[in-house]
């Protein structure tokens, strides 16, 4: 009898962890309310472990947790994850040799130019099939009407539009490269090394963006302009393929490069000469 | 309406405008919970949230439903932490400040001005106490304790986000609730009566 009920007590203080989080079976839950109901000691060691698990709060078990400023922090993510994503897709086409680099480039744009005329170009009228465009003029049968067709005027737009982007996107790229150029926080890892999660946050931002328009910069005069973003996307590249935490010596090695293409002063000349000469739309 | 975990993963893998920024809200807690478990270390369990997110983020398009998106990023921060802790192993370094290192020590959790010092004194061995129960568990026993302790999830969800069956989520609660209980009774609360069994 004695024998018995002490396997009752083992059965029911083995089950006591699981009362508490409501997780016993209802069978058992049922024998266990019995079993207390009559039983001092089981009931005891009851009061005691709803005493001892009750007492484990979150404060207490992660002491700093409310310091944390959760959505600011989510937002801080947000933006280091985008960023590392588009570090990461401007880190893989660094990898590339500079010859292939372009030439896949050159090949990209030469597809989408061939797709977008395709389909903008209005058909050529068989025959006995009325025009789609309306002959100016000094038309003489060609397709392109006096004053641009739409294809032509499209593409007036779309450089004008790219030129903007361009404009917009050397300053923020100076900046990036002038902000480099500032004493930087040591690393909280290193002493040895400075913070540039900024930088490459921003740098990577800004590739993903250069990407999108500047197989367009191809009217009269954007020569020079492209040639300066192709200058400034490689150094962005170098900023975004660097770690976290950059050593002194890749910092210097950056400033050298900076100094040596003469980008900052590129820069500035360029973009007094667009702000000269573009009308503002 | 808030999308369930698996729309909110779909949005995010498809880049839906703010999706991303839903799922940290969502799990960035119950992610640093289970990291500072592992390292019991408030600044690297935060790092190593951020870690955790920028890899799901990058690794998106690679997620498959056929986990739970809870489950997918626990793995992906739970690998994070155990690197991070071989790394720690190999290269251990001294606390710049030990008064603000998260360690179970004492003279931790100052700065409050207490009115009773002895009573505030056993408030911190209980904090401490409670923090090194908890840490101490194995890893799987930590996941469903800090779950349904803390994040009061049920059994059955819980098993949804930790991949495995509701058997095992029991038995685990039951070990780890068991440990917790019984590290608190081997510090300074008075013992409960021993050697009773089957006194009526």
């Amino acid at each position: 009898m004695r024998r018995r009920a002490a396997r009752e007590c083992r059965r029911t203080r083995a089950s006591l962890p699981l009362r508490y989080y409501g997780a016993l079976g209802e069978a058992d839950a049922r024998a266990v309310e019995r079993h207390l109901s009559g039983c001092l000691a089981c009931s005891a060691a009851w009061e005691s472990t709803r005493r001892l698990l009750g007492m484990v709060r979150a404060e207490s078990a992660f002491p700093r947790e409310a310091e944390v400023d959760w959505p600011a922090l989510a937002r801080r993510i947000a933006t280091r994850a985008r960023g590392a994503a588009a570090a990461r897709q401007a880190g893989r086409l660094a990898h590339w040799p500079l010859p292939l680099r372009w030439a896949g480039a050159a090949a990209a744009a030469a597809i989408v130019a061939a797709v977008a005329l395709a389909l903008l170009r209005p058909a050529a009228p068989g025959r006995g099939e009325a025009r789609l465009v309306p002959a100016g003029p000094g038309d003489a049968g060609t397709d392109a009407a006096p004053g641009g067709t739409t294809p032509d005027a499209l593409r007036v737009v779309q450089g004008r539009l790219a030129r903007r982007r361009a404009e917009r996107d050397l300053a923020a790229g100076r900046e990036v490269l002038v902000n480099l150029a500032r004493p930087h926080m040591a690393c909280r890892k290193s002493d040895a090394a400075f913070d540039i999660r900024l930088e490459k946050e921003r740098s990577a931002d800004l590739l993903r963006r250069m990407n999108l328009y500047q197989g367009t910069l191809t009217g009269a005069g954007d020569e020079r302009l492209a040639a300066l973003l192709a200058q400034l996307e490689a150094l962005l590249m170098q900023v975004a393929s660097l770690r976290d935490c950059a050593s002194a010596r890749q910092l210097h090695d950056l400033h050298a490069e900076i100094e040596r293409r003469r980008i900052l002063l590129r820069i500035d000349l360029v973009t007094r000469e667009m702000q000269g000469r573009a009308p503002r739309a | 309406m808030e999308p369930d975990d698996f729309g909110l993963m779909e949005g995010v893998r498809t880049d839906r405008e703010g999706a991303f920024e839903r799922f940290v809200e969502r799990y960035q807690r119950r992610l640093y919970r289970l990291a500072y478990g592992y390292l019991r270390n408030h600044e690297d369990a935060l790092d190593a949230v951020q870690e955790a997110m920028v890899k799901v983020f990058v690794a998106r398009r690679r997620y498959r439903p056929d986990s739970h998106p809870f489950t997918w990023a626990s793995r992906i921060l739970a690998n994070h932490c155990i690197d991070r802790l071989r790394h720690r192993r190999a290269r251990p370094t001294e606390p710049l400040d030990p008064g603000r290192e998260d360690g179970p020590v004492e003279g931790r959790h100052e700065g409050r001005s207490p009115d009773d010092p002895h009573r505030d004194q056993e408030g911190r061995e209980l904090r401490c106490r409670v923090e090194e129960a908890v840490a101490t568990l194995p890893p799987r026993q930590r996941e469903v304790f800090v779950l349904r302790h803390f994040e009061e999830q049920s059994l059955q969800e819980i098993a949804a986000a930790l991949g495995c069956a509701l058997g095992t989520v029991k038995s685990s609660l039951h070990r780890a609730a068991a440990a917790v209980r019984d590290r608190l009774l081997a510090g300074a609360v008075p013992a409960p009566p021993s050697g009773a069994e089957g006194e009526t």
